[in-house]
Parts: structure tokens; sequence; C-alpha cells
């Protein structure tokens, strides 16, 4: 099939070594997520190691799109391994981040790399078509670097020049040359003090966020892995790739005809349009600015800037301190993030988090909790560059030795627990930290299939598949001329949601309907689509699905039929999008199937207590729902999760899934109908097998 | 598609060259052109059109490069591009991104120092300049001598022979007609609008000139500034 290189670099960096895994030895799972997790299982034999232990295996997955036309998909890259954010168990987990960095891997013909083992002194990899090196970061001064100088100093050693304008030699032996810049993974700061809220990050602002893996590399001691490449990338249907990437341009913002949703409220579509501080007038950067896309893509969602801050900055990064006395500082803020390389929203709610606490006197010299921020300069520069400091240094954010900063750099929930106000915290939602020590992204009581998916799995799940159609009212959303009504926005939805959509309760909102079997078939639609379309394939979050869509006919977007279509082009397969549904589906046990390896049991899928106790309140935002027999947007507020009738929605949920209903472990014959008997094996062999009901 | 949106659209007419200068004259001098000034017409010999670019306009996906190597080589290769932008992640706009296309000149180095005739302008395809890759010989001279940083004739690694952008007249994997006259992968598949093409041959000793302001009101409605 094309689309692959055909090898997938394996380091050790303990014997700092390197290797080659056949990629058709891992073809069948398609690309990203579903080769990440069949490598972890068949590498690391002890599943029940923390994310620390030299023995955790990272990998780094492309898609056979990667490096191609397909709009919206090329660049994803997809991380896997056990992280370390998550609480009270370090989970096998996930991330992706954008960018370049999975295209150039391809250029360079590998289709992922697999990181194993722990070097004894600092290192980084650096790849240039098929010549690899471990070479040392001393020679460079690399460790203690942040994330910018890291890949500037990289660029400059690779391509030979400080301001590449020109073409360089990229591959000594056939004499190759590129004009791209070698696309850089690195650990800033935090990663290299080990904060488990540290981020791998690629350029000015993609970032490899959850799951801490900025920290396991510095425990590997690997600081970067640099990549330059100039080979090609098999497409099969060439042709058709380029005819097909033309017509999505009809699905995407014409901007030569911006439609007033795009200045509004179908912000996603619109180019430059994830940048939050750009939807704030009094926030917005002033000067010259341009979009700002990922490789390939055809709907740029992130900006650069005549500033030259926060270039391609997106999403919670560009509002995690919005408290500012000078909008600089936030641009300025977003790039320190970045640069010492920790997570944007995690920064964003623990700042918040410890804003209370100060409010309620319990943060200072002398007090409850002994914090050396002076919280009478939030929206200072100098406050921020404290309290980021802390984190990334593990100390006091000037230099001097302080428990704080150790605290903060185990991230917030850990910390709290060190301050013993976890328990508590979240029992009553000040600490509004719901599944798995992560912060609030979707709130579990209303947007349901956001806070199941996530307690279900390992971590915040961040995909925003139904997340448009529920952020505003029918009125709000689909304003202009054209409106659509709640029953049109759910068939159009649900007649995509092969092999489910028949049911047409799936996207009821309704308390009614929230813990009901159809319940259970929206949230598992889902993680079966996310884990081989946009993890595995890698089409972006932001972009995919295609549901509801203003500018396309009758407003059907193109999900369903432009998925394959671009898969098949590239491939010269034949796959459907029910068999890509098909194939998420196995991800999605074999993944159960680890984490029930390292220790899951149904008892442990647990909201914070809040979740069931405090109510949920919101402003304006309604959900899809029956009301009365008739669909509508409906105001969720004042719902909790009901503890017993949760119990009863994960049984109905194991049921469908053929999972042991007392345990959560998967079955030997849902396994083996899938093609995992060995994975069965496996189970049975550690007492993680279920039994059917 | 909307079909009103269709008809709104804004693309720069092309007009074959024969019809232009019937219309036009055959010496126009300083015509404004879609906002912006270029140079006479004349040149018997040159090609037929020429691609422009708004830089400020360009959004750094490389799209344009993916389906030039898509159609002309049948993989995806940015090396083999024939259409290069060269960007700083970090860099302040607009000197964050350098979009280079082949400018097509009037009076090619390229095509001069070729000691085959392996360069020479197509008549099937409005005079553009293309490979004979039978003639080529290896010697590079033609991507030496192209006087542009970085240089716009390529070598290709893969298959031994030079080659530069032939406005799309022989892209044997993509299945349209391409030329000057025809469609080309790079405008075609550019999602900002930031390619265009123009039958007028820009100033050829302006290094800017092949450089345009296609930003309009629609680009400002997205928060983007025109000037």
């Amino acid at each position: 099939m094309d689309g692959y290189t055909g090898s997938i670099l394996r380091v050790n960096l303990t014997t700092r070594s390197t290797t080659i895994i056949d990629t058709d030895d891992y073809k069948a799972w398609g690309g990203g997520h579903g080769m990440g997790s069949a490598i972890f299982f068949d590498l690391v034999t002890d599943k029940t190691i923390d994310g620390f232990d030299p023995d955790n295996v990272v990998t780094i997955m492309t898609s056979p799109l990667s490096g191609t036309l397909t709009p919206g998909c090329s660049s994803r890259t997809e991380v896997q391994g056990i992280g370390v954010q998550s609480y009270p168990k370090e989970w096998f987990t996930r991330s992706n981040f954008g960018g370049r960095f999975s295209a150039m891997l391809k250029f360079a013909g590998w289709d992922g790399i697999v990181i194993e083992g722990a070097s004894d002194v600092p290192v980084w990899l650096d790849i240039r078509d098929d010549t690899v090196e471990i070479r040392n970061c001393t020679d460079l001064s690399l460790w203690g670097t942040d994330t910018r100088v890291c890949q500037e100093t990289l660029w400059e050693y690779v391509t030979g020049t400080d301001d590449l304008v020109d073409w360089y030699t990229a591959n000594s032996e056939n004499g190759a040359r590129s004009t791209q810049l070698p696309a850089v993974l690195a650990i800033g700061q935090a990663g290299e003090n080990l904060s488990r809220i540290a981020a791998l990050i690629h350029d000015a602002g993609n970032a490899s966020g959850q799951g801490g893996f900025g920290a396991v590399w510095g425990s590997k001691k690997l600081k970067a892995i640099s990549v330059a490449g100039t080979g090609s990338i098999g497409v099969s249907d060439p042709s058709t790739l380029i005819n097909a990437r033309i017509e999505q341009k009809e699905y995407a913002c014409d901007v030569s005809d911006v439609l007033e949703t795009y200045t509004s409220v179908h912000q996603q579509s619109a180019p430059g349009r994830m940048v939050i501080w750009e939807l704030v007038p009094f926030f917005k950067q002033t000067g010259g600015k341009r979009p700002q896309a990922c490789m390939g893509c055809h709907s740029g969602c992130r900006r650069r800037y005549e500033s030259g801050l926060g270039n391609e900055a997106s999403c919670s990064s560009t509002a995690f301190y919005m408290g500012v006395k000078k909008n600089e500082y936030q641009y300025r803020a977003t790039d320190l993030l970045n640069q010492f390389g920790i997570n944007a929203l995690e920064a964003h709610y623990m700042l918040e988090y410890l804003r209370a606490l100060d409010k309620e006197g319990a943060l200072g010299p002398g007090k409850d909790i002994d914090c050396p921020l002076n919280f009478s300069d939030y929206g200072s520069w100098e406050f921020v560059e404290q309290f980021l400091k802390m984190i990334a240094y593990r100390n006091d954010g000037l230099g001097n030795d302080h428990a704080f900063g150790n605290s903060l750099a185990e991230g917030i929930v850990r910390a709290a627990g060190e301050w013993g106000r976890l328990e508590d915290d979240l029992a009553t939602g000040f600490l509004p930290y719901p599944y798995w020590g992560y912060p609030i992204h979707y709130d579990p009581r209303a947007q349901l299939e956001w806070g199941y998916g996530t307690i279900l799995g390992d971590r915040d799940i961040n995909e925003h598949c139904f997340y448009n159609i529920y952020r505003c009212s029918s009125s709000q959303y689909y304003g202009g001329q054209k409106k659509l009504s709640p029953e049109e926005v759910a068939d159009i939805v649900m007649d995509k949601m092969v092999p489910f959509q028949d049911d047409r309760a799936m996207l009821d909102y309704s308390s009614e309907n929230m813990y009901s079997e159809h319940m259970a078939k929206l949230v598992a639609w889902q993680r079966y689509y996310t884990r081989f379309w946009k993890q595995s394939a890698l089409f972006c979050d932001n972009r995919w699905p295609d549901f509801v869509n203003p500018n396309a006919p009758d407003m059907i977007g193109s999900t369903g039929t432009a998925e394959p279509t671009f898969y098949n082009a590239v491939t010269g397969g034949i796959l459907t999008f029910q068999d890509g549904i098909e194939l998420g589906r196995k991800i999605w046990n074999l993944d159960q199937a680890i984490w029930c390896l390292q220790g899951r049991h149904r008892d442990m899928v647990q909201f914070s207590e809040y979740i069931y106790s405090v109510p949920f309140t919101t402003l304006d935002k309604k959900w899809l729902g029956k009301e009365n027999g008739q669909w509508n947007f409906l105001n969720v507020s004042g719902r909790t999760v009901d503890r017993d009738k949760f119990e009863e929605f994960k049984t109905l949920y194991y049921q469908l899934e053929g999972w042991d209903i007392e345990t959560g472990y998967p079955t030997r014959s849902t396994l083996e109908t899938l093609g995992l008997k060995d994975v069965a094996d496996e189970l049975e062999l550690q007492g993680k097998l279920g039994m059917a009901s | 598609m909307d079909n009103n949106r269709a008809k709104k659209g804004k693309e720069i007419l092309i007009m074959k060259r024969r019809d232009f200068i019937k219309l036009s004259g055959v010496a126009v001098v300083g015509v404004c052109f879609n906002g912006c000034d270029i140079g006479p017409i004349g040149k018997e010999k040159a090609t037929w059109g020429f691609l422009l670019a708004d830089v400020k306009k360009c959004q750094g996906c490389l799209s344009c490069m993916l389906a030039c190597s898509l159609a002309h080589e049948g993989a995806q290769n940015l090396s083999l591009s024939r259409i290069q932008i060269l960007q700083n992640s970090f860099g302040k706009f607009p000197d964050d991104i350098t979009l280079v296309q082949c400018r097509q000149c009037v009076e090619p180095a390229c095509v001069s120092v070729c000691p085959t005739g392996a360069l020479q302008p197509d008549p099937d395809f409005g005079n553009v300049t293309t490979v004979d890759v039978s003639k080529c010989i290896g010697c590079k001279r033609c991507v030496n001598a192209c006087p542009y940083t970085p240089g716009r004739t390529i070598w290709n690694v893969i298959d031994n022979h030079s080659q530069k952008c032939d406005l799309c007249a022989n892209t044997p994997y993509w299945d349209q007609t391409g030329g000057p006259e025809g469609k080309k992968a790079c405008v075609e598949v550019c999602p900002m609008g930031a390619l265009t093409f123009t039958l007028v041959i820009p100033d050829q000793e302006s290094i800017d000139s092949y450089n345009v302001n296609l930003r309009d009101l629609e680009w400002y409605k997205l928060g983007f500034p025109i000037f």
C-alpha cells in the first residue's frame, strides 16, 4: 500500500542503538494511535510500570496520510506511552500535535519513532533521511535551553546557517537539497526537571500537552528529535487526491466570500480563528498578521504576527493569562509557556485555583500554604514569569529553592494532595478537576459524551466532534439567512453515525436519556471514530468530523465520504467509512486491555465527587435533546450526574462493548472477534480476562 | 456549493494572450492589473503567462508545494516542488515567509546555458520553458545559472535530471489540462487565494514585481489587514 515508508525507527537510549521495525508488521492498524498501541503492547511486557520507568516506551507515529495533500490531516503526530500526569494512576495515554513534524518524518523515510530505555547523559536525535545519530547535548549546550533556543540551535546546526534563505544539502549521500528547516520536537526546562505537566513542543506553538510526555522525555534524558527529510511519499491515485482536495475547498471557509458565521460562531473553520485573544476586541493584536496553518491544511487556525509574539499559538494557550495589565503580557506569557514546555490548560486552571486559594487567605508566608507569589501583582509580567518559572524549575521562580514550586511542578491535583486539600476541594468543585486528575474542559454533567468518554478512557479526551452543536443555541449557531431546526441538525449528524445510524435517540442529551443505551452508542461511536479516523489516520480534531457545515450543500458536511476518499486515494485501499469505525473499535478494545493490565477496574471509573453532588450551571449553552417528544436545544442547568444511574449506564456501556459488566475487563469472545486473540491470552495470563455475562 | 458564491468568485479573468493584445494594443505600458503596476508587454517568445503571489496572504501550509510534486512526480516530495516556501515559525510577519515561484524569465538564464538545448520554450503550451529530460546530461548548469535565491531550476535526485515550473503543461499524474491557458495545481489548491496568474509580463528588472496584493475586503472581514 502507498502512503507508508515501510520503516519505523526504533531507538534504544540505554544502549544508544537504533534498529528498524517493518511497518508491514503493524499496517493492519492503519497508522498513528493504532500502530502505537500495538507496538506498546508488544514491547512493554510489564504494563504495571510507571511513566518514569526506563522500560516505558514512547511511540511517535505518523499516518499514511501524513505529508500528503489530505486537508486538515497532513501533519498531526500521535504520541503514546505511559503518561505521568493522570491521577491517581499513571495511565497509558496519548496526545497529538500539529505543525510539520509527521510530514517531515515521512519525507525522511520513517512511519514513526519508538523510544525505549533511558540515556545516562542528555542526548538528542539527529535524523536526516535514513541517517540517524544519537548525539550528546553537551556539544551544542542544549540541555537547559528553552524549546525555542533548542530548535534554533538545531536548525543552524543542521542547515549550516542561522538565516536559511536558500537550498541546503540535507542528504549528504545523494546530495538532495531542501529549503525547509528541520522539524524539531523538543522539551523545555519543565520537561528536563520532570514536571508532570511538561509538554513536547514543535515550532513556535505546537504542543503535545496532555500526559506529561515532556517529563517522560526528561526522565529518558532525551532533549529533542530533529528531522530533515528529502524523500518521497508514494500516493496510489494522485489525480483523485488532488481533485478531492480541491473539492474540499467547497467545505471550508471561502476567503473570497466570507459568510457572516465565519466572523462569529463558526469560528473554527475560518482562518486564524483558534486564537482566543483575537476573538476579544480588547485583546486583539494590532499590526500585521497572517493566518498560519499546519502543513497541508486547507484551514489554518493560528496566526503569525508583525510583533513576532504569540506566533502559532492557539486555543487555551492564548487565554491562559487574560487578566493582564497590558495585552503584550498575554502574548509573551503564551510564548514563555511554550518555551518552558508547560501544558497550557493545566497552567490556566492551576493559576485560577491558586488565585481562589489566595482570596480564601490560604496562601502566603506563614499561612496554610507557604507561597512566594504576590497576588497583588497578578496581571503583571513579573507575576506570570515567576509563576511559570516555579513550574519549570521547581523553585520559587526567582532562582531559590522552594517547596511550593516543587509542588506545582507535580501538577495542581498532586499539589492539592500535598496541601491536604484534595478530597475536600474535589468534593465541592473548588478544584474543578472532574476526571483522572485533568482540569475541566467540557462538563460531564452537560456535555455527556465528553465526560463519559473521558472517564471511560485515560485523559480529557479533547475531542470536539459534537462540540459545535452544543456550544450555542440554534439561533446563534445557524445565524444569518440559513437556519437549521434542532431536528435537522440531529438528522444530519446521526445519519453519519454508522453503524448506529438507525438509533435516532443518540443525540438526546435530556436528563431522561443521559444514562440510556442510546447515550452509550453515542459515546462508543465517538470512541471508535476518534480512535481510528482522528488518532490513527490523524484527521485533525479542529476540522473533523465534518457534520453540519454552513458552507456545504444543504449544510450537510463531508464526513462519511471524505475520510475514506482521501485514505484510499493515498493508500490504494478500499476502506469504507464503517471499516474505519470498526477498526477504531478494535483499537479502543486494545487500549482498554492495556488499562486493565495496568490495573483498571470498573470500580475505578468514577468522576470527582462534585460531579455527583454540585449542580451544573451555565449562562447560555444549550444541548440538543428531546422535550415533549420534539427535538430542541435544551438548557441543562441544575443537573448533576446521579451516581446510581451512572453505574447503570456503565453496565449498559460494558454490555454494548462486550466487556465484563462486573470488572470492565474485555472478554475473550469480544477480543477474538476483533482478531485480538493474543491480547486475550495475555489478559488471561495476568488474571484480567473478563467473563461473559 | 452555494450558487451565489460561485458567481461571486473573484478569480482573475484569464484571457488568451492574443486576445489581450488585440484588446489592448501590442504595447501596453503601465497597465494596472489587479492593483499592481505591471510592465510592458512585448517579447513574442516570452511565456504567455506568469504566476504571481501575495506572500502576505500565504498561510504557510505548503499545499502548493505538495500539489506541485504530486501532479508532476506522482508522489509527495517538497524537495521536488517547483514552487518553494521558506518559513520561520518564530519570524515576524511578513518576513516569516518567503514564497518563490519560477519567474518564467523573458530572457531565461537557465535556457541560455544549457549545452544540449534541453530547456526550450514549448509552443504547444504558450512558450513556457520546459525541460526535455531525454536531452538533459546532468551538467546542472541550469540549476546554477538561475540568478535568483533560492534557485528556481531544481535537480531531481531521484530521476537525475533538472526540472522547473512548466505552469503544469506536463502533469502526468493529474487529469487536468495545464499550461498557461489551463489549470495550475498550485493555484487551484491554494486555500487562501494567495496565488494568481497574469498574462502581462511583470517588470523583469524588479525583484518584487511577482509579488502582488490580492487582499480585499473579504480578507479584511476575516481580521487581517489589507495593506
